[in-house]
């Protein structure tokens, strides 16, 4: 529900065979494990990745392989973690003790849930295969069994954990998410991820994260999320999970606060802060609002609901519809009490917090000049510790676009990034990584507009304003048409601009 | 009033030099390369304690510490030394050759551009005057060049190197820039305030030291002749300082952008202008500087000085006095113009966020536990090493791109800092650093109006705290304030609730 990004410490396992740690738990040889599970429904999934470079957005880095778990759901199906399959340009699975390796395809994926379906090429592949059966959320303190392939063996290994938390956190995989998650004390390495976590015969979890800092605490993917993911492909495309697009804060712990705003006595709920630009609930709720029911669910003043006899954040509510459904929520506003429906809608800000794979990063190269949207990946060029490291403005960005933007035609933010050197470029240095606020007099909304703003100057020179930079650049028009192509073949850039993907 | 001072003044000099030749007579000396002897009499050991606020608890002292530095007698009873080594001083005393006993002093002007602070001793701890030194504004490039203190053994130590350049410099402690010679190949670590001299007269002090290239850094003795005239006025008034910021105007585009013609190589782009210091009230966005007092300034914004060379701008502006009118030639809507610029200066307090706040506690105000404080660049300097990048983004912007900027609307940033848990402030005892707007519905336009807003709506049950960024509004209830704030001003152990003058 709330788009702040978090503050986290926690460094989360990011893709199988990537990061290596040594918090390797019991594990069990298969022969002690249930063989038929084993055999037939885990298998190994090995493929290669590529992802793009988004400094210079016409480029893709260099591959990588990785391998991780994965296992035969009803339907012919293979379920498995979406970081797995990331950006992939080529998938093959394979069954323990067969030496076969089947060719396989990526048919759905959902990076905000960390899930993906893959399809093996020939569908003998599930010939001598049983589907594994979807269980409930696991209670706290009882026994789970963790299957998979740990950093990248042949053979599948058990191991065994005891649930010990049941709540809402950040999937690392976008870095961005929160979902419901299920900690254990299974430790879970790389190649694990994806495989199934089992209880009773049935999977209650896919394992997808561990805690660097803390020996043997392991994360699962809960059913309920995985029905959502499940539920939302039905249609051949997935949409992915929906929000209802506001920030709020449990304030009404402040009795004064609490009558300030004309609440009830008898009411607990949560203070609306913000609205999200084009969000679903944009005209509907207004900041100093009181939300105190959703659904027929009762907030408390945490901004915590009871659903499924667990306390959850109201966002859990939302998790469980797909977008388009419509929740009902009840609020206060100036001591009146108000009932509205909603839809559930994606509602992602102007700058997107999480981590984008599978999709063409979008750019504008003009006289060596590269514009690219300001995301997640781009800031994240700055290396591991990008946060602290990234300029000034676009740190403020990340951090305040929602409150910064007041645009509504805003889609996002551009951001001049790298400059590909060139005699009518040479003194445009101290432009980089400043966020573009017009170009030719033009207001620049999206990387759309800068293509346009490019395509129709006014005058000798191309202006482009910064928005936290009191002048402008200035690039000589003529110089620059004429400089323009030879730039584009010097750098081999394909093509100067690479939009539809990134709108 | 003036008329006394300067018989006073003169008094004085005569008397100084009847009693205390100055060092730079001792012209004899000159092919003398140890010059200990010479100086021992005016060389001063100095010991500060240092005893700040918290920029985070503003109530709240800091651990007591002590700083060593070193300085030169410009009086018989006064002490030059750097700006540096006295920030935060508590207590101060000074050594001097000798004489065992250390001699109390009080920092009598500190000036935090330049650089310099002026000590005065206690004259009857001191058992013979010092030997005042003159500085020489004579500068060599190349030269060789020596500097000497006095060690707390009361031994006079010395060094040596070359001087390499004159530039500007930052102290570290201010925001502006102020010649510096620099001192290349020294024979060993310079420190804060060391004497150095060019053929036996004082040129300068130390006031940094760059331990991977063996460069040391010198307040030249133009900056402190300058410094000491003004501290002989009245008044001090200090330095001059620039009130807008500028860019290299470098490329071809951009001048023919601002229709400069061809043959006009010249000139720095004004790229900001702020609403303090020297030409803020007369320059714009996008003027280019083509000559300041007849010196042709470059396209990065240096001029030819005919003792130093290339150096920048902000050096004609520095060395000129407030209220002195400055000839600024400038390119402006394609046309050349002069403008008559009134030399201004300001103080580290009128700006926006200020640039640093020594010597003083901080002003803020606990109420129910909410801690209301003024914005500095101290309070986001308390994030430690690279903090640019760890505070708030949005605290940090108003320093980075806002602090040479306040307006009649805006004088401070006034923040909730953090809040002090107490019943009172129980749901909000997570905000922390947000930007207050509005406090009982008055917009807040400096520290001191919460004063006047807490005074609004006599019966209204709370104050409220509105802040930006659509954060939560505070509401404290007013019946439970006087006993709350008895108690966190207990529990916290916070003498005074309020520092608002």
């Amino acid at each position: 529900m709330s788009y702040r990004p978090r503050k986290s410490g926690y460094l989360w396992i990011l893709v199988a065979g990537l990061v290596l740690f040594g918090c390797w738990g019991s594990a069990v040889s298969s022969a002690l494990g249930n063989e038929q599970l084993l055999s037939k429904s885990v298998v190994l999934i090995r493929g290669v990745s590529q992802d793009w470079n988004y400094s210079m957005p016409w480029k893709q880095t260099a591959m990588n392989w990785g391998s991780g778990t994965g296992f035969v759901i009803d339907g012919k199906r293979i379920l498995t973690n979406a970081h797995n399959v990331s950006n992939n340009k080529y998938v093959e699975i394979k069954k323990q003790g067969q030496a076969r390796q089947y060719p396989a395809r990526v048919a759905f994926i959902g990076h905000d849930c960390d899930l993906a379906i893959l399809l093996p090429q020939e569908m003998s592949f599930f010939d001598d295969t049983e589907p594994l059966e979807l269980g409930g959320i696991p209670e706290v303190n009882t026994t789970v069994s963790t299957y998979g392939f740990p950093v990248g063996g042949e053979l599948v290994s058990v191991t065994e954990g005891i649930v010990s938390r049941v709540e809402m956190d950040n999937y690392s995989h976008t870095g961005a998410d929160s979902h419901l998650v299920v900690q254990t004390d299974a430790a879970i390495n790389p190649g694990n991820s994806g495989g199934p976590v089992m209880q009773k015969g049935k999977v209650v979890g896919v394992a997808f994260q561990g805690l660097r800092q803390a020996d043997n605490i392991g994360y699962m993917i809960p059913t309920t999320v995985i029905r959502h993911f499940l539920a939302d492909i039905t249609d051949d495309k997935y949409d992915g999970f929906g929000s209802l697009g506001f920030t709020f804060y449990p304030g009404l712990h402040s009795v004064s606060y609490k009558e300030y705003l004309k609440i009830p006595d008898q009411e607990e709920g949560i203070v609306v802060l913000q609205t999200l630009l084009n969000g679903s609930i944009e005209t509907i709720l207004q900041p100093g609002d009181v939300l105190t029911k959703i659904d027929q669910y009762d907030v408390d003043n945490d901004g915590k609901v009871l659903i499924d006899d667990l306390r959850l954040q109201i966002s859990e509510v939302v998790e469980r519809k797909q977008i388009g459904d419509q929740v009902e929520i009840t609020f206060y506003r100036d001591g009146q009490i108000h009932t509205e429906k909603v839809e559930v809608r994606l509602n992602r800000p102007v700058l997107g917090y999480a981590r984008q794979y599978d999709k063409k990063p979008g750019y504008v190269v003009y006289a060596g000049l590269t514009f690219v949207p300001v995301s997640r990946n781009f800031l994240e060029t700055w290396g591991d510790n990008w946060l602290p490291d990234v300029p000034h403005s676009l740190r403020y960005l990340f951090y305040y676009s929602q409150q910064l933007n007041q645009q509504h035609q805003r889609l996002e933010y551009v951001v001049l990034g790298e400059i590909l050197p060139d005699e009518v470029n040479q003194y445009c240095g101290k432009f980089k990584y400043q966020p573009v606020e017009k170009i030719n007099g033009m207001d620049i909304w999206s990387l759309a507009d800068v293509k346009k703003a490019i395509e129709n100057p006014d005058g000798n020179f191309c202006m482009i304003n910064f928005m936290y930079l009191d002048w402008p650049l200035i690039i000589d028009l003529e110089k620059g048409q004429t400089r323009h192509n030879a730039i584009l073949q010097q750098y081999q850039v394909s093509a100067d601009a690479r939009i539809s993907d990134a709108n | 009033m003036k008329i006394k001072t300067v018989w006073f003044v003169t008094v004085w000099i005569v008397l100084v030099q009847a009693l205390c030749p100055p060092q730079s007579a001792n012209a004899e000396n000159k092919t003398d390369p140890d010059q200990t002897e010479a100086f021992r009499k005016s060389l001063v050991y100095i010991q500060a304690s240092v005893y700040s606020y918290s920029s985070h608890q503003p109530w709240r002292h800091t651990d007591l510490s002590q700083r060593i530095g070193y300085g030169c007698a410009v009086g018989p009873y006064e002490v030059l030394t750097t700006a540096c080594n006295m920030a935060d001083a508590s207590f101060v005393t000074v050594q001097k050759f000798g004489q065992n006993e250390q001699i109390p002093a009080q920092v009598k002007v500190i000036d935090y551009e330049s650089n310099l602070s002026l000590l005065r001793l206690d004259s009857s701890a001191v058992d013979e005057p010092l030997q005042p030194v003159s500085f020489s504004e004579d500068y060599r490039k190349g030269a060789s060049a020596d500097f000497y203190w006095l060690d707390d053994d009361g031994r006079v130590s010395s060094g040596r190197g070359y001087i390499d350049r004159a530039e500007l410099y930052q102290s570290g402690f201010s925001f502006a820039l102020f010649l510096n010679y620099v001192i290349s190949n020294v024979s060993q670590r310079s420190g804060l305030a060391h004497l150095f001299c060019k053929d036996g007269a004082a040129i300068g002090l130390g006031c940094w030291y760059n331990e991977d290239i063996k460069e040391s850094g010198v307040i030249p003795a133009m900056v402190i002749n300058q410094f000491l005239a003004d501290v002989r006025q009245d008044d001090y008034e200090g330095f001059p300082l620039v009130g807008f910021a500028t860019a290299p105007l470098l490329d071809p585009a951009m001048r023919a952008f601002l229709k400069m013609p061809e043959d006009l190589k010249d000139g720095v782009y004004v790229s900001d202008v702020w609403t303090l210091g020297t030409g803020s009230d007369m320059l714009k966005k996008n003027d280019v500087i083509l000559a300041i007092d007849g010196h042709e300034i470059d396209a990065y914004g240096k001029f030819e000085d005919p003792r130093f060379k290339r150096i920048s701008f902000e050096h004609l502006i520095t060395t000129k006095t407030v209220a002195q009118v400055l000839a600024f030639d400038i390119w402006r809507d394609g046309d050349k113009q002069q403008l008559k610029i009134t030399a201004r200066n300001f103080k580290a307090d009128d700006m926006l966020v200020p640039y640093y706040e020594y010597d003083q506690q901080g002003q803020y105000a606990v109420v129910g536990g909410f801690v209301l404080q003024k914005l500095t660049r101290k309070y986001l300097a308390g994030w430690g090493s690279n903090w640019q990048g760890k505070t708030d983004p949005h605290l940090y912007h108003y320093f980075h791109e806002l602090a040479f900027k306040p307006s009649d609307e805006r004088h401070d940033i006034v923040i909730l800092n953090l809040v002090l848990p107490a019943e009172i402030n129980l749901g909000y005892q997570a905000l922390r650093q947000l930007v207050v707007t509005k406090y009982n519905g008055m917009p807040i336009r400096s520290i001191e109006d919460i004063i006047a807003a807490q005074k609004l709506d006599p019966q209204g049950k709370f104050d409220v705290i509105e802040f930006e960024n659509n954060n939560p509004t505070v509401v404290i209830p007013r019946d439970q304030l006087p006993q709350a704030d008895a108690l966190i001003a207990q529990r916290y152990n916070i003498e005074q609730l309020a520092h608002l003058e």
